[in-house]
């Protein structure tokens, strides 16, 4: 026991705990209580009051088309993060563990989309897709070839994913490269002297001493994905094409401030907390043993 | 006894660091009000004796908040400010702390939400019809009649007319206009010479310049389905149901207004619009048009600002539709926007004045002349505006499209309302494409309108 006072860190808690009840709790709250009345506008003006609707947003969001497609791809994207933003992060951080001159550049280098910004990410891969003068088109009529609609309702997701996942494949580099490194030599050394070669000595070593890692930066991944917005808004904002391209949070935000459909917004915002706690307790339950009882 | 330590030194570094940040914030405070005091005696020392004056007269500082529209690229911005500046010279005691922005949904929601809590300004510059409907619920507004019983030069150089169109939905007026819009079909007049093309005038003449310019590589109609469909569905709705069925807002979707929507599928099937409508802005098919990659743009008056060749590019009045039901020339446009004084500002002895000169300023027939002259001199003004020499042939264009006008009517946001106009407009990539229906997606934002009428 380190104090044996502990009410003077309440003086340090309170503020922080205020914090959150005042900006994130209280208007949780409101949230759901807004879910349930027909919101004629984002507040209750004087002189107006909101009809009670019941469960009326609840049934609508079961029928909702567009809550299949946002929801479908949200999950396709947590399968994506998985694969492409942990797998390719683990590829490269193994890579650059062994490389030892220019690690820092490397370092540098791959954490260095992720400290763009989202938006300034989106509009340049716009330039990129653009069908009258985007650079793909450009290199295709170079080669005397037909342009192509890269965000067709064909290749739009697909084409989407590409930057989301690029863009945060240095944060897990960065955290799986830091695992590695707590990995100690004398064991690879030892494996070395029993006639284990590199590649046998990442799937007998590096594997299996970096699974906290691994469940940490999947956690952080599968989550992160039901949180996807500001990169898919800006490039093709409502769901464009055809809605194709919605996720919960764009769905979420396209409804509330495109649409003023506050109410079928709020019952949006609810769906998309539930999913996020439910998802991390599923990681939790996954990771649990293999973390040694945790 | 380590750890007690540590906490004691970590407790000290703390209340130390408390401390000091009171100290210097003191210090801060005390120097701001040094300097802000130092800043206003050399301000009062320059002003001199027209402040005096000002003070012999018994006026008070006053500091009116305003909003207004013209905020971003509005091309009357810059007209905006300049006319605050010179008030701000002309009345000293008054400052202004302006917070103008472009009039997007989120812009929308902030006005809203200052009105429901009571943070309202003095005066603001907004809409008149029914995307005002929220604020005017409010009751914040002071109406023109109240304001002219008080001072009668009160919007004496605007139009009567002008403030008919600015009458809020409830029938009562209260706001001042500066200037109008328009809404009518800009051409690349040198892309028509170019394939032999005359400018379209019917259903028949626009299918014929779609398919010419179609087959020449050129992007026939710059427009986003996703973004801004708007002006395509007032015009398609205009024409398919006539004046009459236009205006009036029906219990259900009528078949003209159904037929109407479903003009998108037919021209998007025959290739009129760009491949990537879908998924671009109406920024990226404004330059496409600029650019000269495409040959025509329904959008409206404010678009004219924003072209740079204005020697080739004409506007004219909307083509038509096959079994029109609207007479041709008929014409989206009107006055939807002016100046409001609110309860706030009338009710506070000293800002009430400051708020009359303040409207009065950007609605007299000086500034309405300089914000219709920043657009290009083609808006539609709400004084009489003396005509400009050097009208370039675009502008003249206009002036022919407007004058040549049969019908002018206000556009269907101005009747519906935001929430149930939104139904229509995030519908329309699925009604071209035929995924959705144009008669469900009508029945829905008409029983939304419904609901909000109760």
């Amino acid at each position: 026991m380190l104090y044996k006072r502990r009410w003077p860190l309440l003086i340090f808690l309170v503020p922080g705990l205020l914090f959150m009840f005042i900006f994130l709790y209280v208007p949780f709250i409101e949230n759901i209580k807004n879910s349930f009345y027909d919101m004629t506008a984002i507040v209750e003006m004087p002189g107006t009051k909101w009809k009670f609707i019941g469960l009326r947003n609840y049934r609508k969001l079961i029928t909702d088309p567009d809550v299949g497609t946002a929801l479908f791809n949200s999950l396709k994207m947590m399968v994506l993060t998985i694969l492409f933003e942990v797998g390719i992060a683990f590829i490269l951080a193994v890579l650059v563990s062994q490389v030892k001159k220019l690690q820092q550049l490397f370092r540098t280098l791959y954490f260095f989309p992720v400290v763009i910004s989202a938006t300034a990410l989106g509009l340049l891969f716009k330039l990129f897709y653009n069908y009258n003068g985007g650079m793909l088109n450009q290199i295709l009529e170079y080669f005397g070839k037909e342009p192509v609609n890269w965000l067709s309702t064909e290749l739009a997701f697909t084409m989407i994913c590409i930057p989301t996942l690029w863009s945060y494949i240095g944060f897990y580099f960065v955290i799986l490269l830091t695992g590695l490194s707590d990995i100690s030599d004398d064991l690879y050394e030892a494996a070395a002297i029993d006639g284990c070669n590199r590649f046998k000595q990442v799937f007998y070593i590096t594997l299996p001493m970096m699974k906290p890692v691994f469940f940490t930066s999947v956690t952080l991944a599968v989550t992160g994905a039901l949180k996807v917005f500001d990169l898919p808004w800006v490039m093709v904002p409502n769901g464009a094409p055809q809605g194709v391209t919605h996720f919960l949070g764009t769905y979420m935000y396209q409804t509330t401030f495109s649409l003023s459909n506050f109410d079928y917004g709020s019952t949006l915002a609810i769906l998309i907390v539930v999913l996020g706690i439910v998802v991390s307790r599923m990681m939790r339950f996954l990771t649990k043993d293999r973390k040694g009882g945790e | 006894m380590k750890g007690k330590v540590l906490s004691l030194l970590l407790a000290a570094a703390m209340a130390a660091s408390l401390l000091a940040g009171c100290g210097s914030a003191k210090t801060d405070e005390g120097s701001e009000a040094a300097s802000s005091a130092e800043t206003e005696a050399a301000a009062e020392g320059e002003a001199g004796t027209e402040a005096a004056a000002e003070a012999e007269a018994g006026k008070n500082p006053v500091t009116l908040k305003t909003v207004s529209m013209f905020g971003g690229t509005d091309p009357n911005a810059g007209v905006y400010q300049a006319i605050n500046q010179e008030f701000m010279g002309e009345y000293e005691y008054i400052t202004i702390e302006d917070n103008s922005q472009s009039s997007d949904e989120d812009w929308k929601a902030s006005v809203a939400a200052d009105f429901s809590v009571g943070n309202e300004p003095d005066v603001i510059q907004y809409f008149a019809d029914a995307t005002a409907n929220t604020v005017l619920a409010t009751d914040k507004f002071v109406t023109l009649d109240e304001i002219q019983a008080e001072y009668p030069e009160y919007a004496q150089d605007t139009l009567e007319a002008a403030l008919e169109a600015v009458t809020n939905p409830d029938g009562v007026r209260r706001a001042v206009p500066t200037t109008g819009y328009w809404e009518g079909l800009f051409c690349n007049k040198d892309l028509f010479d170019e394939y032999d093309l005359e400018l379209p005038a019917d259903w028949d003449s626009l299918v014929t310049a779609i398919d010419t310019f179609k087959e020449n590589g050129i992007i026939p109609i710059a427009c986003s389905l996703n973004n801004v469909p708007h002006y395509w569905v007032e015009y398609f709705l205009l024409y398919a149901a006539g004046e009459a069925d236009y205006i009036t807002t029906p219990g259900e979707a009528p078949e003209s207004w159904v037929k109407g929507l479903e003009t998108f599928k037919t021209l998007r099937d025959m290739g009129a619009f760009p491949e990537d409508t879908d998924t671009v802005d109406n920024d990226y098919t404004g330059q496409l048009f600029i650019n000269k990659q495409a040959a025509m743009q329904l959008d409206g008056s404010w678009f004219a600002g924003s072209i740079e060749d204005t020697d080739n590019t004409v506007v004219i009045a909307f083509p038509g539709l096959e079994d029109q039901k609207a007479q041709a020339g008929a014409m989206v446009g009107g006055i939807s926007s002016g100046f409001y004084i609110t309860k706030k500002a009338w009710e506070d002895p000293d800002k009430r004045e400051a708020a009359v000169r303040f409207v009065e300023a950007h609605t007299s027939k000086e500034a309405v002349q300089r914000y219709w002259e920043a657009t290009g001199a083609i808006s539609k003004a709400a004084v009489e505006v003396d005509s400009i020499d050097g009208m370039t042939p675009l502008a003249l264009s206009a002036l022919d499209y407007t004058n040549g006008a049969t019908s002018i009517c206000a556009p269907t946001d101005s009747r519906l309302g935001q929430e149930p106009y939104a139904v229509i407009i995030s519908n329309i990539v699925k009604i071209s494409t035929g995924s959705a229906s144009a008669d469900d997606v009508l029945n829905e934002a008409l029983e939304l309108y419904a609901q909000r009428s109760e």
